[in-house]
């Protein structure tokens, strides 16, 4: 990544998984997400001639991500944005309303989580792939595969007895 | 399936990224660039005057008064030195270490600002104080009452001022390092 070219399409490709990944960090604080999300692409930029390409770009980025959300240790402000588009499949208040409280008691689950599981869990639920996820957080595959099953099994049962 | 349940309560939350492009990002970082080399032009320039005055003419003619303003520039200088070298070491991390090794470096890096800020920030401050203390009879000499009285108590307010912000910061940072313990 050398031009200014290269920045972009590497922002236009990723900027939507970060910021959703600084969403889970901020427990759906919008506003810090955004912030968080400026801050890791301003980093790309200034250090990207220290990118050699041990790790491929989305690892990098994603590690710059989670470290910078890390190291901010703000308390964030808790507000749950409803995407609606995916709402509006079924766009009825009592739908928003389940939504709405299962996503937050999904959150208060998260919390529950020590801060490796879950950086890895929103690294799961964003789609990105278990050897990218392994790169990222520093742990073997194997390893990462045991955990992620265990976590998703811990938040499911969270989530639907309420703690 | 209950596996899809969790992903799709994922993907309900709305996506709402800032309005902002790649160029204003570029623009940001070489804006905090700049602020960085011209932070660091201005520490290097206040170095070499120091070296320079040092060579020049404290060392030739040593007296309390140079004694007193080598104490207070040097240890101010060492106290932004240190600081500097400590952000820049931080950001360095945030790019090249995976999430686990960064965790347990910004443990690290908290727990040294403990010993920054509850034993070299102190040591600093008395150093300063002290060259200040050794300039008062000069100032009392050289300048009229009314501007002597003026340096002293701005002065001691402007000591005042920072080590209450040492003091705010150093609490927030010992929250930091707690949250990051419980994490």
């Amino acid at each position: 990544m050398k031009t200014e070219q290269d920045f972009t399409n590497i922002y236009n490709t990723y900027a939507s998984k970060v910021h959703r990944l600084c969403l889970g960090y901020s427990s759906g604080d919008n506003e810090l997400a955004n912030e968080w999300l400026q801050e890791t692409f301003i980093k790309v930029w200034k250090h990207r001639n220290s990118f050699k390409g041990n790790s491929s770009i989305d690892t990098w980025i994603y590690r710059i991500a989670v470290n910078v959300c890390l190291g901010d240790l703000r308390k964030a402000k808790k507000t749950i944005p409803i995407n609606e588009e995916v709402m509006s499949n079924s766009n009825t208040s009592d739908y928003t309303n389940i939504n709405e409280k299962n996503i937050k008691k999904m959150y208060r689950c998260i919390d529950q989580l020590n801060e490796q599981n879950r950086v890895l869990i929103f690294l799961e639920l964003e789609n990105i792939p278990q050897a990218t996820i392994a790169n990222t957080v520093g742990l073997a595959h194997g390893t990462l595969r045991t955990r992620l099953s265990r976590i998703r099994k811990s938040l499911l049962k969270c989530i639907k007895n309420g703690k | 399936m209950e596996n899809d349940k969790l992903n799709k309560l994922w993907e309900v939350q709305a996506n709402e990224i800032a309005d902002i492009n790649s160029k204003d990002l570029i623009r940001k970082a070489k804006k905090q660039r700049t602020g960085q080399y011209i932070n660091i032009g201005i520490m290097s320039l206040t170095v070499v005057i120091l070296i320079i005055y040092a060579f020049n003419y404290a060392f030739s003619q040593w007296n309390t008064f140079n004694l007193g303003l080598l104490l207070m520039i040097s240890s101010l200088s060492f106290r932004i030195i240190l600081e500097f070298y400590s952000v820049y070491r931080k950001e360095m991390h945030v790019v090249t270490m995976d999430h686990k090794s960064y965790h347990a470096y910004l443990k690290n890096y908290y727990k040294n600002r403990l010993i920054i800020n509850y034993i070299i920030t102190p040591i600093c401050i008395a150093v300063y104080i002290l060259g200040f203390y050794l300039l008062l009879p000069y100032f009392k000499s050289y300048f009229s009452s009314a501007f002597y009285t003026y340096i002293l108590i701005s002065g001691i307010i402007s000591i005042l001022a920072v080590i209450t912000i040492i003091i705010f910061s150093t609490f927030k940072e010992q929250g930091f390092l707690r949250q990051l313990n419980k994490r």
